[in-house]
C-alpha cells in the first residue's frame, strides 16, 4: 500500500467546509491526486450540522469572546458560543442528541442560484434532497388592543390581487413596484434609481412608489438585508431574485433547503463524490504547513505525525481581522408551528422553512423557521434559526424575539417550551480568498462565507480560483463541475 | 388524480459496510445488475449506484452507497452512514475475522448512524460451503474453479466446505442486536434480491413520508416524495396551470 507521504500531492485540501468541499467536487473527474483533511471529526466545518453532542462540542472548542492583542488583531470566524437547556428537557421533550441536526450554515438557497446548477451539471444533486422555501412573515406588535401576529408577505401578483389585508388603492402602487422591479436593471429603468443608488431604499419606494409604511415593511423585509438599511440597488437587486426565483421548480417557492442540515448536506455530499473520484480523506487530522525553502515544495505536517508534501494547499480562513460579526441562536422548540408550513398554491410542495422578520433596533431579527421535515428535529417540534447583527445585547434580543415570535403563532397563552439553544457568533469576512507561496506551493485561503440568510453567489468565484490554481495549465473551463453520470446512477428522473 | 397515480416512490439511503475482499461491490452487482466477476478490483474510495425495489404497496429507490473497506482512514464511513435509513454490514462466512470486523461495524451504526436504521447482516460467499453445493446444485454457472482471487479463501478444508462461521453463531448474535440476517453468495445470486427486498419491507412507512400533524398538508397526497423539489424541472403538469409571477 503507497504510503501518504511518498510522493507530493496535486493539492492538499485542509478542512471540509463548503468551499473546500466544492473543490473536491470539481477535482474529482481530474485524474489530480486529492488529500482532504479536516481536523474535526465531522464533515462541514463552519458549515457543518451538529448533533446535540456535536453542539455541546462545539460550544467548548469556540467559547472563547473576541480577544485580540496590539495591531495584529485576529478574530477567530467564530466566538462566544454557548449552549443551553431547561433543567427538565429530556422530561418537557427533548430527545436524543442525535435526533438533532442543528445547522450551522442555514442558508436558503434561490432556485436560480449557480450552487444549484453546478450541482446539477455536476451531478452531484442527484443525493441532495431538496425541500421548498415558503411563506415570508413580517412580525406585526400588538397594536390597538390587537394581539400581535405574523403578517404573510404577498410574493406574487395573484397573491397581492386576492390579499385582503391591501387596500386598492396600495395595490396599485405595489403592483407598479413589482413590475418596475422585474426589469430595474434595464436601460428603461436605470435613470429612475441610478442617481439614488445608495440612498436608503425606503425613501426611493416612498418617493417614487409613494408605498405606504405596511408595505414598505414588506419590501424591506424581502431584502433580508440584515444591517436594515437596505439601500436602493442592492435592495432592488435582492427583490428581483426573490421574484424571478419564484416558479423556477415547480409553483409556490422562490428557493430551497436541502433536507438535513442545509449547506452540510451539500459540503458531505461533494466530499463523497470527490471520494468517489478518488481522493484520500482524513477527519480527525489537522494539517501545519512547515517552514520550507524558497525552491522547494511545501511540507505539511498532519496531527498523526506524517509529513505530507503538496503542490498546492487549499484550505480555509480561520481568522478575520474586522470586528463585524452576525449573532444566530438555534433554537429547538416543543410545538410544530404547523401554521407556517401550509400549502398555499395548488401543486406546490409542502414548505418546510418559513422566513420571519421581526422590527429592532438597531438591526431587524430574522428566524428561519424549520419544520421537523427537514430532518432537523424529531415530529412535533420545530428548529429556528434566529439572525442579527452583533451588539452587546444581541443575545438577550434573539431570546426575546423567539419568544414574541411562538406567542404570535400559537396565542399569548402558548406554552411550547424552547427545548435547547446554541449561541454564537461568526465574523463577516470580506469575501476575498488570501493566497500565498510557500516555496514553491501556492497555498489559497477561502473567506468565511458571506453572512447571509440566502446563499450568495459570490462566495462560489473562490473555488473557481482555487481550481485553476490546482489545474494550471489543464484548466479547461469547459470542464469545470460539468460532469456525466457515472455508471450505475439512475438517468430516469430526468425525463 | 389519486387515482391514476403510480405507486409511491421513495428514496432509500443504504450504506454498505463490512471488511476488505468479503464481497460488498460484488452484492451490489449482483442487485443492480445481476452480474458477478471474479477477481474483482478492490474498490477505490467509494462507488455510488441507484437501483429500483418494488414492493405491492410502493417502489423504494435505493441510492446505494459502497465504501471501500480498505479505506484506511475511517474517514468516509461517517459521511455514508450519516441519514442513511438503512445499512448492509457484510461478512465472509469463510473468514473469522471478518465477523468480528462485522460486528465493530454495527456497534458504530449503533453509536452513531440514525435513529431507527434498519440493519441487515449478510454473510457472503456461500457459494464456498456444502450447504451451498445442494443449494446452488442446479445453477448454470460452468466456473468450477475456486473462487478465489477477490474472495481471497484461504481454501477449504478437505471436505470442500470453507465455511468457518456457522449459521447459528452469526444468527444468535444478529437477533441479540435486532439486524435481518441472511447468507448469500453474490457469485450465484443466492440469497441476494431477498435482503434488498427485507430490508424495503422493513423500512417504516413513517420515515418514508411526511408524518406532520393532521390538517398540515391534506391538499396534497402524493406519498413519499411530495415535498422533494426536483431541479431538473418544474414538477410535471403541476407548473402550468399557477405561473408564479
Amino acid at each position: 500500500m503507497e504510503s501518504l507521504g511518498d510522493e507530493p500531492w496535486d493539492v492538499v485540501i485542509v478542512g471540509t467546509g463548503l468551499q473546500q468541499s466544492l473543490l473536491a467536487l470539481a477535482l474529482s473527474r481530474s485524474k489530480k491526486r486529492v488529500l482532504h483533511t479536516d481536523p474535526n471529526d465531522y464533515y462541514g466545518q463552519h458549515e457543518a450540522a451538529l448533533t446535540l453532542q456535536d453542539a455541546e462540542r462545539f460550544a467548548a472548542k469556540y467559547a472563547a469572546a473576541s480577544s485580540g492583542e496590539g495591531d495584529e488583531k485576529k478574530q477567530s470566524v467564530l466566538r462566544n458560543a454557548t449552549v443551553w437547556k431547561p433543567d427538565d428537557a429530556e422530561a418537557q421533550g427533548l430527545k436524543f442528541p442525535r435526533a438533532y441536526s442543528l445547522a450551522l450554515a442555514p442558508q436558503i438557497i434561490h432556485t436560480k442560484s449557480k450552487l444549484l446548477s453546478s450541482l446539477v451539471s455536476s451531478r452531484a444533486y442527484r443525493q441532495v434532497e431538496f425541500l421548498a422555501v415558503g411563506s415570508f412573515y413580517v412580525y406585526e406588535p400588538a397594536k390597538d388592543g390587537s394581539d400581535p401576529k405574523l403578517s404573510r408577505i404577498p410574493s406574487s401578483r395573484e397573491d397581492v390581487f386576492s390579499s385582503q389585508s391591501i387596500p386598492a388603492r396600495s395595490k396599485r402602487s405595489l403592483m407598479k413596484f413589482l413590475k418596475f422591479v422585474l426589469e430595474f436593471d434595464s436601460d428603461d429603468q436605470k435613470p429612475l434609481w441610478e442617481d439614488h443608488a445608495d440612498a436608503p431604499l425606503t425613501d426611493f419606494l416612498t418617493a417614487q412608489f409613494k408605498l405606504e409604511d405596511g408595505l414598505k415593511r414588506y419590501v424591506v423585509a424581502l431584502t433580508m438585508a440584515l444591517d436594515g438599511k437596505a439601500s436602493v440597488r442592492p435592495g432592488l437587486a435582492a427583490i428581483n431574485r426573490h421574484l424571478t426565483s419564484l416558479g423556477t421548480f415547480g409553483p409556490g417557492f422562490c428557493a430551497v433547503y436541502p433536507k438535513w442540515g442545509g449547506l452540510s448536506e451539500v459540503a458531505q455530499v461533494a466530499c463523497r463524490a470527490g471520494a468517489v473520484g478518488g481522493g484520500i480523506y482524513m477527519l480527525d487530522t489537522g494539517a501545519t504547513p512547515k517552514s520550507s525553502d524558497e525552491n522547494e515544495k511545501a511540507s505539511l505536517g498532519l496531527s498523526n505525525d506524517i509529513t505530507v508534501q503538496a503542490n498546492s494547499i487549499v484550505s480555509g480562513q480561520e481568522t478575520t481581522t474586522g470586528d463585524q460579526a452576525i449573532s444566530r441562536l438555534v433554537a429547538v422548540v416543543k410545538s410544530p408551528l404547523n401554521s407556517l408550513f401550509q400549502v398555499l398554491v395548488e401543486g406546490a410542495p409542502t414548505p418546510t422553512v418559513a422566513v420571519v422578520a421581526l422590527q429592532s433596533t438597531p438591526s431587524p431579527i430574522y428566524a428561519l423557521v424549520h419544520s421537523s421535515d427537514t430532518g432537523e428535529c424529531p415530529v412535533g417540534q420545530c428548529v429556528v434559526y434566529l439572525t442579527t447583527m452583533t451588539t452587546n445585547g444581541s443575545k438577550n434580543e434573539l431570546e426575546q424575539a423567539l419568544t414574541m415570535l411562538v406567542k404570535a403563532v400559537e396565542g399569548e397563552e402558548s406554552t411550547s417550551p424552547c427545548l435547547y439553544q446554541l449561541y454564537y457568533e461568526q465574523a463577516i469576512g470580506d469575501g476575498k480568498p488570501t493566497t500565498e507561496k510557500l516555496g514553491a506551493t501556492s497555498a489559497l485561503s477561502f473567506p468565511p462565507l458571506s453572512a447571509t440568510l440566502a446563499f450568495e453567489d459570490s462566495d462560489l468565484e473562490a473555488v473557481k480560483t482555487a481550481w485553476s490554481l490546482v489545474m494550471g495549465d489543464e484548466c479547461d473551463e469547459e470542464t469545470y463541475l460539468v460532469f456525466e453520470d457515472r455508471e450505475g446512477a439512475d438517468a430516469e428522473d430526468d425525463v | 388524480m389519486a387515482d391514476s397515480a403510480p405507486r409511491p416512490s421513495s428514496s432509500v439511503k443504504l450504506v454498505l459496510l463490512g471488511e476488505a475482499a468479503v464481497g460488498k461491490s460484488s452484492l451490489v452487482l449482483r442487485f443492480v445488475n445481476n452480474d458477478f466477476q471474479e477477481n474483482k478490483e478492490p474498490t477505490i474510495g467509494a462507488a455510488f449506484l441507484t437501483q429500483k425495489c418494488n414492493l405491492p404497496t410502493r417502489t423504494i429507490k435505493f441510492e446505494i452507497w459502497d465504501t471501500a473497506g480498505q479505506e484506511r482512514f475511517a474517514s468516509l464511513a461517517p459521511m455514508y452512514y450519516r441519514n442513511a435509513q438503512a445499512a448492509l454490514v457484510v461478512y465472509d462466512l469463510t473468514k473469522p475475522t471478518s465477523l468480528i470486523k462485522a460486528k465493530h461495524w454495527v456497534a458504530e451504526l449503533q453509536r452513531q448512524a440514525s435513529p431507527g436504521i434498519v440493519i441487515a447482516l449478510v454473510g457472503n460467499k456461500l457459494d464456498l460451503t456444502n450447504a451451498s453445493a445442494a443449494a446452488a446444485g442446479g445453477s448454470s454457472e460452468d466456473e468450477d474453479e475456486e473462487s478465489g482471487g477477490a474472495a481471497g479463501g484461504d481454501g477449504g478444508d478437505e471436505s470442500g466446505d470453507a465455511r468457518k462461521i456457522s449459521t447459528d453463531e452469526a444468527k444468535t448474535y444478529a437477533e441479540e442486536e435486532s439486524l435481518l440476517f441472511f447468507e448469500t453468495s453474490a457469485k450465484t445470486g443466492h440469497n441476494v434480491s431477498e435482503v434488498f427486498t427485507a430490508i424495503a419491507n422493513a423500512i417504516p412507512e413513517t420515515s418514508l413520508k411526511s408524518t406532520r400533524g393532521p390538517g398540515a398538508s391534506n391538499a396534497v397526497s402524493r406519498g413519499g416524495d411530495e415535498q422533494r423539489v426536483n431541479l431538473t424541472g418544474p414538477r410535471g403538469d403541476a407548473s402550468k396551470d399557477s405561473c408564479a409571477c
